[in-house]
């Protein structure tokens, strides 16, 4: 074959390419014309192995032209290929439309408990005051739960704590997370910032603001200048946490027989904000917890001279804090664990 | 201690509004916890005139009276009552009024004759208790005038605390005011004109037990005529919360509520040869109280008896035998002081405490027992008439002063965080009757009283205080350190958030917990919280299995089950000693609320008495029931399994960087599905990066073990659960009782390519998962870099009694990319490990 016959040959097969490229339907014929022309055993590849039967000066110039040949069909292959898979593409998605509006598979979440989050939230409040959490056993002995607190047998304020007694002798279950106290100031020397969540029991009537069975959290701060005043702006801090920068707080004496002198706190009324309604008494104010300057007695019962440290102690029901901050009006709700209450505080 | 205001008027002048006078008591330390106003119950009840009284014509027991209120036409009423003649003035309940008890009076029929409306008895109005005459007012009362502008109060509701004893009284409240207002405090004036003969020609007083008794004063009234109270003594009792008795009987307790003083009337003819012995009861004596109960006195009870046997309970309530009768004509007034111990007790044993004993309990001031004796004594003769015999038996008449209780206003000052003055901190205390006075030298301060009293050497500027008797709550310095912070007011207390020293990093006890909580909210359970006092048959109707074993640091269950002695209900008497039963009766609540998926889990605690103590245990327990998953239209509903179960059990493990999660078969049956239940263990791993949790740190050491089951169907129906299948776990976890999560330790990623096989081996289907799995990693040796179960077949072809267990390995060295010989060489080896140790042969 001559230079001549053989560029004949190849522009015609070029042509014939180029047309069955163009004319592909799809993917699948156009990569058999691909291959037709181009593949190992292609129109295009056979004919282009004849060039070594060319004289030699013919072969570089018939050599450019089959390459010339060959990027021009590969090049119209490339540009079909897009058009098609595009086409293709925009075919399968709007197959594959779907009603966009329905809702999606639902993902279990469980939720924690609101007093279990509760005790969490005021965990972090004194958290960041440096304030370390403790525990103590839930079945106390009479020594700890009352006569360390400067509460002896027979006295007056044991009425303060209706108290259910178990049958090992001198133990009882503990009435508040007090006894709390005592155990920290022995395990530890000041200086003493503790936190003491836990659960408590009285003997009391099941109603809508009392359980025999509820949670406190205890605090203690011992160090050796620890004041009223410090307990005063702590307290506050802890209010605006709770309940909201600038709600009320108010100071107000108490009485336990473990502080001296004792202290009621009370927050501005969540409900009406301070201007009196059924929920508050009238007064615009609700109590949230008991405090006051630990009793001289009570920390020489934890191994503490009362000359040289003082500080402070804070207990607070967490079902009545988590009762203010969620709006719930009955406590019992905590205990029953109705799903659709606890679901509430996801 | 309700307070009527007229009444607290007698002692202080109060001239603030009100809602001041309650704000301030309460920044006091007396806080109002109501404010009632006192005949607010009537309405439309006015002052009337009787103008004429006459028989009615049909009806021999009611009268026809016409009344005049001063303006209109009188009134026409028919009234049952006769006490009554014209020219009185009395309470009239017009057409429409209302009365206590929300009782309506509306224009009535009687016998034939319209009645336009009621004469009122004191009792219909609250305010005495004559419910059978009318109520006879004053002949100056104003006609027409509303009976609430006339005889309504303001009665405080006072909340005194237990160490303010001396105010609960009015007297005592007069003095909180005064401190408050600056308005002096008018005593109650003791006039006593006495006869002869002496009293002690009548009354002899032996006291047997000086210590329960330190002072007895004895006070003869002759010749009283008992009959009802004045009408003002009446409604101030009522609205102060007490039931007016007798003239006799209403003095006594008209002077506890204005001196704080309980004291005692006895009929003197009940008290034979006029002798008084105070002393313990003895074995077999009975009383029949005042209540008309019949009491079996025990030795420990302090009495009051005359030579024949008791007469009353000291402190707590008198004799029924010696009560102050109609026709009593000499009375013997009591007025003494008990150890309030004694009381307390004595109360308590026989669950009986009175207005009295409760006064008594806080303790008395010494010289009040005096005072009482002669206010009480007086006030009979003033409202009964007779006389009072001259002088008074007193056990002890010593009287001791005011108490002194040293302080240092700079201590004081560093405590309360507060920069005042020692001349301010005097004044202070004046306005409470506290005089002060520089100490003495020497003068030692007390800082600490009891059964380890601290009293230290006093400093430059101490001070000492001048206590008045009745204050028994002021004994040490920190005492006077509230005084001063109460009457300065809490609020001139300085803000200021703490400065002091920050103490040392602790770690939190309850990270473990809390991861763990985490950890199972996110996987969808919520959070329970139930009571730890449980019914006893709770644990006999779910025997859940204790411990065989637990991870160290936290405490073993079982024990001796601990009960409480006084329990509210036996629904509620015995501490639990294992969570999955309450989380059971959580499940049967909800469903009776029509919850289908019910997914929960508690970390609680179980108690036991061993040896005299009690052991407590932190368990996580969870419970699953009804559909795996929440509802979707988008995936069909599957109920949970064991399986599920499991997959807790081990994000739980995989939370706390635990190992594999061992599960064995537990077949005991009750309370679990014998052929589904699981005992459960996962130990640190060797390498991985465990987070160290609790005490366990030493890989191989357990870090969590228990049960994991599906309940037996009959115990899910005793406790009338609906859910055809419930999955319970309870697990103890190394660190719940107080452990911290460790940060996780990274491992450097491989560099080599690893290398994955599958192979599906036969077995008998005798042969767990657990088994072939534990095979297989050990003959994988150290290339074994995971190991999981993909696949269990049972069928045709295999024979009936075989299962195909697929298993898919992943090999890997950290050096080098494996060649194929090397892996082969693996699974060659898995293979005939299998083959020899269980039988299994690989299926192709
Ligand atoms: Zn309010």
């Amino acid at each position: 074959m001559d230079l001549g016959t053989m560029t004949a040959q190849l522009e015609r097969l070029r042509s014939d390419a180029l047309d069955a490229v163009a004319t592909a339907a799809d993917p699948a014929a156009l990569d058999a014309a691909q291959l037709a022309f181009l593949g190992r055993k292609g129109a295009i590849t056979e004919l282009l192995r004849g060039i070594g039967r060319l004289p030699a000066e013919d072969r570089p110039r018939m050599g450019a032209v089959g390459n010339e040949v060959r990027e021009a069909v590969e090049a119209a292959v490339s540009e079909r290929s897009r058009d098609l898979r595009g086409a293709a593409l925009i075919a399968r998605l709007a197959a594959e439309a779907v009603d966009v509006t329905t809702p999606g598979r639902r993902i279990a979440r469980g939720t924690r408990h609101p007093i279990a989050e509760t005790i969490a939230a005021i965990d972090e409040v004194f958290g960041r005051f440096g304030f370390v959490v403790y525990e103590g056993p839930e079945v106390e002995d009479d020594v700890t739960n009352f006569q360390m607190l400067n509460i002896p047998a027979d006295h007056p304020a044991r009425d303060l704590w209706d108290t259910l007694y178990v049958d090992i002798p001198d133990h009882l279950l503990r009435t508040h997370t007090s006894p709390g106290q005592i155990r920290v100031m022995r395990e530890t020397r000041p200086p003493i910032r503790a936190l003491l969540p836990g659960r408590c029991f009285r003997y009391e009537a099941v109603d809508a603001s009392h359980g025999f069975e509820f949670f406190q959290v205890e605090g203690l701060m011992v160090d050796e200048g620890t004041s009223l005043a410090d307990l005063k702006g702590l307290l506050e801090e802890f209010g605006h946490a709770l309940f909201g920068v600038g709600r009320a707080t108010r100071f107000r004496p108490g009485y336990y027989p473990f502080t001296e002198p004792s202290v009621a706190f009370d927050v501005g009324c969540v409900v009406c904000d301070g201007s009196g309604c059924p929920a508050c008494g009238r007064t615009g104010w609700m109590t949230i917890l008991g405090a006051g300057m630990v009793h001289p007695v009570v920390l020489r019962n934890g191994g503490i001279d009362p000359e040289r440290y003082q500080g402070f102690a804070f207990g607070m029901g967490v079902e009545r804090i988590a009762m203010l901050r969620h709006g719930v009006h009955d406590l019992r709700l905590f205990m029953e664990n109705d799903l659709r209450f606890l679901e509430q505080f996801r | 201690m309700r307070v009527p205001l007229s009444w607290l008027r007698d002692y202080v002048d109060v001239d603030v509004d009100l809602a001041v006078l309650a704000e301030r008591l309460t920044l006091l330390g007396m806080e109002v916890e109501a404010i009632e106003r006192w005949g607010a119950a009537w309405r439309s009840v006015v002052v009337g005139e009787l103008l004429t009284v006459e028989r009615h014509p049909r009806a021999d027991r009611l009268s026809l009276t016409t009344v005049t209120i001063g303006s209109g036409e009188p009134l026409r009423i028919v009234c049952g009552a006769t006490n009554i003649a014209p020219g009185q003035r009395v309470p009239v309940a017009l057409p429409g009024a209302v009365l206590p008890g929300d009782r309506r009076i509306e224009r009535t029929e009687k016998m034939g004759i319209a009645s336009e409306g009621m004469l009122c008895s004191g009792d219909e109005l609250q305010l005495t208790t004559d419910a059978d005459g009318i109520l006879i007012l004053p002949p100056e009362t104003p006609l027409g005038v509303d009976l609430s502008d006339l005889y309504g109060d303001i009665v405080l509701d006072v909340d005194v605390k237990p160490n303010r004893g001396d105010a609960l009284s009015l007297i005592g409240l007069a003095r909180e005011v005064s401190a408050v207002t600056g308005a002096p405090v008018r005593h109650p004036t003791v006039e006593i004109v006495e006869t002869d003969p002496g009293v002690a020609d009548r009354l002899r007083v032996i006291v047997d037990e000086p210590g329960l008794c330190t002072r007895f004063v004895g006070r003869w009234v002759t010749g009283v005529r008992v009959g009802p109270s004045p009408d003002l003594v009446q409604m101030r009792l009522r609205a102060a919360g007490m039931r007016p008795v007798s003239n006799v009987v209403d003095a006594s307790n008209y002077v506890m509520l204005e001196l704080g003083k309980p004291t005692h009337a006895f009929d003197a003819r009940a008290v034979r040869d006029g002798t008084i012995v105070v002393r313990l009861a003895r074995h077999g004596e009975r009383l029949e109280t005042l209540d008309h109960v019949v009491r079996e006195l025990d030795p420990e009870t302090l009495i009051i008896a005359d030579p024949t046997g008791p007469i009353g309970i000291a402190g707590v309530m008198g004799g029924a035998g010696s009560e102050v009768a109609d026709d009593t004509t000499d009375v013997i007034v009591e007025s003494a002081i008990f150890d309030p111990v004694s009381i307390r007790r004595t109360g308590q044993r026989y669950a009986l405490r009175s207005e009295a004993s409760l006064r008594f309990e806080k303790g008395q001031d010494v010289p009040a027992a005096r005072v009482g004796a002669d206010r009480v004594a007086s006030l009979i003769v003033a409202w009964s008439g007779g006389s009072v015999l001259r002088g008074r038996v007193d056990t002890d008449p010593r009287e001791p002063g005011p108490s002194r209780v040293a302080f240092r206003p700079s201590r004081i000052e560093r405590l309360l965080g507060t920069a005042r003055a020692a001349d301010e901190q005097r004044a202070l205390l004046a306005r409470v009757g506290v005089g002060t006075e520089v100490a003495p030298a020497g003068t030692p301060v007390v800082v600490a009283i009891g059964t380890d009293p601290l009293i230290v050497e006093p400093g430059v500027d101490t001070l000492v205080a001048s206590v008045p008797t009745w204050r028994r709550d002021i004994v040490i310095e920190a005492d006077v350190a509230e005084e001063i912070a109460r009457v300065g007011g809490y609020d001139t207390v300085p803000t200021r958030t703490p400065e002091t020293l920050m103490p040392s990093f602790r770690p939190s006890p309850l990270g473990v917990r809390d991861a763990v909580r985490e950890a199972l909210v996110g996987a969808g359970l919520t959070e329970v919280l139930t009571h730890a006092l449980v019914s006893p048959r709770s644990a006999a109707d779910f025997p859940w299995p204790d411990d065989a074993e637990i991870p160290s640091g936290e405490e073993p269950s079982g024990g001796t089950v601990i009960t409480v002695r006084n329990p509210l209900s036996q629904q509620h008497s015995v501490l639990r000693q294992h969570l999955p039963a309450s989380l059971l009766e959580i499940l049967a609540a909800n469903e009776r609320h029509g919850a289908e998926r019910v997914a929960i889990f508690e970390a609680g605690k179980g108690y036991a008495a061993e040896g005299g103590r009690a052991r407590e245990w932190w368990r996580l327990a969870f419970l699953l029931a009804g559909p795996a998953d929440p509802p979707a239209w988008n995936r069909p509903a599957r109920p949970a399994d064991l399986d599920d179960a499991k997959a807790v059990v081990e994000l739980v493990a995989e939370r706390l960087g635990l190992g594999r999660v061992a599960f064995t078969a537990d077949r005991r049956g009750n309370p679990f599905h014998p052929g589904r239940a699981a005992r459960v263990r996962a130990v640190l791993p060797e390498s991985g990066g465990p987070r160290a949790v609790g005490l366990v740190t030493a890989p191989g050491d357990l870090a969590l073990s228990g049960h994991v089951a599906e309940l037996h169907p009959a115990v899910a129906a005793a406790w009338e659960v609906r859910a055809p299948r419930v999955l319970v776990a309870e697990l103890a976890i190394a660190g719940l009782a107080g452990g911290s999560l460790a940060a996780p330790r990274a491992r450097a990623l491989p560099r080599f390519q690893s290398v994955e096989r599958d192979l599906a081996v036969v077995v008998g289907d005798g042969v767990t998962a657990a088994a072939v799995l534990a095979t297989a990693g050990r003959a994988a040796g150290d290339l074994l870099q995971d190991l999981r179960l993909f696949d269990v077949y049972q069928g045709a072809p295999l024979a009936p009694d075989e299962r195909s267990l697929a298993i898919h390995l992943v090999l890997q060295a950290a050096d080098r990319t494996l060649t194929d010989a090397e892996v082969d060489g693996v699974v060659a080896t898995v293979t005939d490990a299998l083959a020899a140790e269980l039988g299994g042969r690989i299926r192709t």
